[in-house]
């Protein structure tokens, strides 16, 4: 049982970073973009290929995966986002977001392979330790010290309180004299590199997979909706619950029904709770 | 004015005939389909495939083609699509007018291509390995080259009861369309030979830990485990499992077992050993470590084309493609012409044909060439440039 329960914490910190991620970006654009599971591929991709393949330190690798994050991050804003937000106030991000992810999957399919490749060890312990295993407590460290991190982040930093300006308007803010576009640039180069990070820290877990990005980015927004879009502690909560869930159904109904069940919760949390567990009521005073 | 008009109508007489020389040279080529996903998933599949087909289209291109015609080879890249796989397949039934295809590579692309060239009338030959591509009255000209998926698990199925003797088998299955079936399948087999699984379960291939399946299967008794699973990503994660929780249970299954990027996603080595999977006796080494004559030859000959070192992809993907052109050469020879009808009945009545990869037999009620003697059992470690040992019997 306890298997069921760590396997499913840890899965469920990935979708809880993955969701980390969509806030970020979404507090500065409102933008829910499809390229958020693919910057976790990309990094557990590049930080595989600088250990494994150029035989480098863990630490470059990491270095690897958060600039290759940042990057696609930056890439996305420049590419899919700004013209998009400048021209229409329709939800074309969403096909724009969606084209850029494919062709960097296609693209890194073509690079990396489609096969998954396994992802090293990073801390020196022997295989069998069970539950013990850093496969299993990475993520799940990763998540908690990224939650913490980004609530430092929006309450005593100057950048912080402007994305959260942003967030909650983003005309006001630009009438204050905040430069929005690059804060939003700011704010996706950031996530990239957080998305990296993520992708990084689980690669043991998922392996180095081309594929990863479209699931991520589909159970990483499940957990954002449960928990509530602009919540942190409600990005945790919603992962752990999507990953738990997913495990226990797994266990007791077998592999069918387990996609069927995450679904089934965005399902019921959106009917009884539209705006998440932890998520702001969208109610302006005016 | 009228000496113009004379001009022009000498020019365009000119241009006519010119235009239909190059077209009667073109008629003159046999052309073959080859319906490729040389990029995307499962590319590995086709890229070694594609090897054979070039180096056979090659060889009989020199040696004076086919009844004195040169083939043509249009290569189509569907990347594992079947919606590209079906525009490529209208493409070269209509537009190209080809004499044969050989494909699609994925057994996905092939439902969907495979009607639209039945439908066409076009010789069909089939290497994906599903059941339902294969019907004699809805596609008279499909002929499949491969095994089918039910000489895999059968093989896998044999050696498990009857060589390893164990009888309470677990059964663990992906949840893909291919996973589903062939779960059915292998426990709809089982059932026939007496044995009722222990435990089946069916698991998403992108499950990150296989240890509670694994568990499970243990506490229920299981003294064998059986994979139907063409994800290695899964299959590594399984064999993991078994390592780390100290189960020496044999695992016998799908080829996959066998693909060398497994190797690569084992936490240790020996977590390889006790697996077997599903193979054929031309990849597969004699008591003596020779392999059979034929895949001998198509080794030292392609060897140089593959970069003239040690083989590092599957041999038998390259041994299917090198057949694929060769049943055709025979098809075209026997027949005496191109014409579809001629080509069908030929394959039809085509017994023991000996290729490298297999000795294929067609009737007239019977589209599946692939005999069942020529499948055999490979411990799944012992890849050795592009083969495999015999599992002991």
């Amino acid at each position: 049982m306890l298997t069921v329960i760590v396997t499913g914490l840890a899965i469920g910190m990935l979708y809880a970073s993955i969701a980390l991620v969509y806030n970020v970006m979404f507090s500065t654009s409102k933008v829910l973009s499809v390229t958020t599971g693919h910057l976790s591929m990309v990094g557990g991709v590049f930080g595989a290929y600088i250990i494994s393949v150029l035989q480098m330190h863990w630490l470059w690798g990491l270095l690897g995966a958060v600039l290759a994050g940042a990057t696609f991050g930056w890439l996305t804003d420049v590419l899919a986002i700004r013209r998009v937000l400048a021209r229409s106030d329709e939800h074309l991000w969403l096909l724009s977001t969606l084209a850029l992810a494919t062709m960097v999957q296609q693209g890194v399919g073509l690079w990396w392979g489609t096969e998954p490749k396994p992802f090293p060890r990073l801390i020196t312990q022997e295989f069998g330790a069970g539950l013990m295993d850093q496969k299993f407590w990475l993520p799940i460290g990763m998540a908690i010290v990224m939650t913490i991190g980004l609530e430092f982040f929006y309450r005593k930093t100057m950048y912080g309180k402007v994305f959260i300006a942003m967030s909650e308007d983003a005309f006001a803010a630009r009438a204050r004299g905040v430069s929005t576009d690059k804060i939003r640039l700011l704010s996706y180069v950031l996530s990239g590199a957080l998305g990296g990070l993520a992708g990084f820290a689980a690669g043991q877990l998922t392996f180095a997979f081309f594929a990863l990005g479209h699931t991520l980015t589909l159970l990483g927004f499940i957990a954002l909706a449960v928990g509530g879009l602009g919540s942190n502690i409600g990005a945790l909560i919603g992962g752990a619950a999507l990953g738990l869930l997913n495990s226990f159904a797994s266990y007791y109904f077998g592999g069918e029904y387990q996609q069927t069940i995450a679904v089934g919760l965005l399902m019921v949390v959106l009917l009884i709770k539209p705006e998440g567990l932890l998520g702001a009521k969208n109610v302006r005073p005016v | 004015m009228p000496r113009l008009i004379k001009h022009a109508v000498r020019l365009f007489l000119a241009t006519a005939l010119v235009v239909s020389a190059a077209s009667a040279i073109a008629a003159d080529t046999i052309k073959i389909g080859w319906l490729s996903s040389l990029t995307g998933a499962l590319s590995s599949a086709a890229i070694a495939e594609n090897q054979g087909v070039q180096l056979a289209v090659d060889e009989i291109n020199k040696s004076g083609g086919i009844l004195g015609r040169q083939i043509e080879l249009l290569t189509r890249d569907t990347a594992g699509d079947p919606t590209k796989a079906v525009n490529f397949a209208q493409q070269l039934a209509f537009s190209d007018k080809v004499h044969f295809v050989i494909g699609p590579v994925n057994s996905g692309e092939g439902l969907a291509a495979v009607p639209i060239l039945a439908r066409a009338g076009v010789p069909n030959l089939v290497i994906g390995a599903i059941d339902e591509l294969i019907d004699p009255v809805k596609y008279p000209r499909a002929f499949r080259v491969i095994n089918t998926n039910r000489q895999w698990i059968s093989t896998a199925n044999d050696y498990a009861i009857k060589v390893l003797k164990k009888s309470k088998v677990a059964v663990i299955a992906d949840t893909s369309g291919y996973g589903t079936a062939s779960s059915k399948t292998a426990i709809e087999l089982l059932e026939k030979a007496g044995i009722k699984p222990v435990y089946t379960v069916l698991v998403d291939n992108n499950k990150t830990d296989l240890t509670d399946e694994m568990n499970k299967a243990r506490a229920a008794g299981a003294d064998v485990v059986m994979p139907w699973t063409a994800a290695t990503g899964m299959l590594g994660r399984l064999l993991n499992a078994r390592g780390e929780i100290g189960w020496n249970v044999p695992v016998v299954g799908h080829p996959a077992i066998m693909a060398a990027q497994i190797r690569q996603l084992l936490n240790k080595p020996e977590y390889w050993q006790n697996a077997y999977a599903a193979g054929y006796l031309s990849t597969t080494y004699g008591s003596d470590g020779k392999l059979p004559e034929r895949t001998q030859q198509l080794v030292d000959k392609i060897r140089p084309k593959l970069g003239g070192g040690e083989i590092d992809v599957l041999f038998w993907w390259v041994a299917m493609g090198y057949d694929t052109v060769k049943i055709i050469e025979h098809a075209i020879k026997t027949a005496g012409s191109t014409d579809a009808a001629a080509l069908q009945k030929v394959l039809e009545n085509t017994r023991d044909y000996k290729g490298v990869y297999a000795t294929y037999t067609w009737t007239a009620t019977e589209r599946n060439g692939f005999p069942d003697s020529n499948m055999a059992v490979n411990p799944a470690n012992t890849f050795k440039d592009g083969s495999f040992r015999l599992a002991p019997r």
